[in-house]
């Protein structure tokens, strides 16, 4: 009985197809990814694929004040907005087991997720008119407060993923033994919920980096990288935005693998 | 295996143990709410709160640019009647239709192939996908137009292959490029949900099918197809929200008359300061969605029960 009845065998003809098919929409979807890339490193500054290896700008990004002052802006949106998610995430998660299955806890895990439904210009300018109806100007902290809102959605699906699986009955072993709220949260529930806390961050912190909408209606003139990326777009083709585009790439790609590695992303 | 595992464990339902004493209970009770309280409190402030100013400030009076809080309805009539607004967002309208159409087919083959014709290499392929998400929003954008441009990628190899002698003009600068980049950009969050729909029917299912005889374009129409339409749903309202309510794309990619609702919100807001009627735009335009997708799925309804 080990024939293999699914999948069907296909004739070598539909096979082919199939592969092409998928390696044409696979190469569709990396192609731009790859040229930003390679023409990063080219010596000459037009899009020539054919010119030497270069590092000239890397070299003159690094050298530019205002990129780096933006990038020094984004990974501190990146760091505040992954540690005040994960923070407001944990509390939420932790607050929400407690309640009994049904339609309240099933609220708890479904309302952050709407910001995800949300279009990022319709809470662009939503926060921008609220900055301006409190008084509150326009800066990185602004900006933070918003990417909290778009991170918090992920935070609550890693964290309802993990306490799926969490074993409450632990909790109970730990309070018998006398240990106290604090303690059980210390030794007990933070151990365990260690990687998916971890990995909520590293994913709030690729969203962080790699966002532009809300960064662009709430910034001001305290500018991330994204932003100056798209100022220096609107003012002409320059081989330098290639660099800042590749970090960009490399580094929101790193931290989605790193959050992938705590075990956050479920590949099936 | 690991202690981690051992600990976690198999999936068990929750034993908390019931409370034994009223005092208890009501500690308990404070203590959920003490933990519920900080993302509720900073959710609304933070989310609910600006999307209710952005509604109150659709009603305020906009004059030399400069808008008061004297309520008024001018800016609805202006973002319902204005000609010029019409053009802008039948434009966005019929692009967000191709572009949801095509990344559901695009989608549902990749996925359909993934599952059922070469299984073996679904975790990559999906993993490569999911890994392009996080390919950068406007890296990705801008991308396009090394890609695309006059002297740009494409049209430097079809010169080159002599497919082409002069350069094509309407890869940049064009609907072609909007609908190109947002397909590039849509298509990995369209293979998530119609994915994970087909990974959830089981095989034995298609067994079964396939052991009664049922065609594969049979099994596929009366058993994967009505599985799968959450996923069909969900991955079409997703691109469909996100093409309504973009602006970068065509601001970076598209001609001056190629603009879409969200560049006009963004002209509203930056240029003339006329927040009050950029707001009663955003507000109609999702408004609009909302109901164009209820309809839609209403009618789909229809269709698959009858």
């Amino acid at each position: 009985m080990s024939r293999e009845r699914h999948p069907r065998r296909r004739g070598v003809l539909g096979r082919l197809t199939a592969r092409t098919y998928v390696a044409l929409v696979i190469f569709f979807l990396f192609a731009p990814l790859l040229i930003v890339v390679v023409v990063s490193f080219n010596s000459t500054p037009n899009m020539n694929l054919h010119a030497g290896f270069s590092l000239r700008w890397y070299r003159q990004i690094a050298g530019d004040p205002l990129v780096v002052a933006a990038f020094g802006r984004t990974a501190l949106a990146a760091v505040c907005t992954a540690v005040i998610s994960a923070v407001l995430g944990l509390s939420g998660a932790l607050g929400a087991v407690r309640l009994a299955k049904g339609r309240w806890r099933t609220a708890v895990f479904t309302i952050p997720l709407i910001p995800l439904a949300v279009p990022a210009l319709l809470f662009g300018v939503g926060l921008a008119t609220f900055y301006h109806s409190v008084g509150v100007g326009f800066s990185i902290w602004a900006v933070i407060a918003g990417h909290v809102i778009l991170a918090l959605p992920f935070v609550f699906l890693v964290m309802g993923a993990a306490l799926e699986r969490f074993r409450f009955s632990l909790l109970e072993a730990a309070r018998d033994l006398g240990a106290g709220t604090f303690t059980i949260f210390r030794t007990v529930t933070m151990p365990l919920l260690r990687p998916a806390v971890l990995g909520a961050m590293f994913l709030s912190m690729a969203i962080s980096v790699d966002e532009f909408v809300i960064a662009f209606f709430t910034a001001g003139s305290q500018q991330t990288l994204p932003l100056v990326l798209y100022g220096r777009i609107n003012l002409g083709v320059n081989p330098g935005l290639n660099a800042i585009g590749s970090v960009l790439l490399v580094v929101t790609m790193a931290l989605a693998f790193l959050a992938a590695r705590t075990s956050v992303l479920e590949i099936p | 295996m690991t202690l981690a595992a051992d600990v976690l464990g198999p999936p068990a339902e929750d034993i908390l143990p019931p409370l034994r004493h009223r005092a208890k209970a009501r500690r308990e009770h404070v203590s959920t709410a003490m933990l519920l309280a900080p993302p509720a409190i900073y959710f609304t402030l933070l989310f609910v709160v600006p999307l209710v100013v952005l509604l109150v400030y659709s009603f305020y009076t906009y004059q030399n640019f400069n808008f008061t809080a004297k309520l008024t309805l001018a800016n609805y009539t202006e973002a319902l009647t204005s000609p010029a607004l019409r053009d802008f967002y039948f434009r966005t309208l019929k692009i967000a239709f191709a572009v949801s159409i095509i990344v559901v087919a695009v989608s549902y083959a990749f996925s359909h192939i993934l599952m059922y014709v070469l299984p073996r290499a679904k975790r990559i392929l999906y993993f490569l996908v999911l890994v392009s998400l996080f390919g950068g929003y406007l890296v990705r954008i801008y991308a396009w137009r090394t890609m695309l441009g006059r002297d740009g990628v494409v049209n430097s190899f079809l010169i080159s292959t002599h497919v082409i002698r002069s350069p094509l003009s309407f890869l940049l600068n064009s609907n072609f490029a909007i609908v190109i980049a947002l397909l590039n950009f849509l298509i990995p969050l369209g293979v998530l949900p119609i994915f994970s729909a087909m990974q959830n029917i089981s095989p034995r299912l298609l067994e079964a099918a396939e052991d009664l005889g049922a065609s594969r374009i049979r099994t596929v129409r009366t058993i994967v197809l009505p599985l799968t339409i959450r996923g069909i749903r969900a991955a079409f309202a997703f691109c469909f929200i996100a093409t309504m309510a973009e602006w970068v794309t065509p601001q970076l990619l598209g001609g001056p008359l190629d603009q879409f609702v969200g560049n006009q919100i963004l002209y509203e807001f930056g240029e003339t300061l006329n927040w009050p009627l950029g707001a009663a735009i955003a507000l109609t335009l999702i408004a609009s969605v909302v109901v164009i997708l209820g309809v839609l799925f209403g009618l789909l309804r229809l269709v698959t029960r009858s």
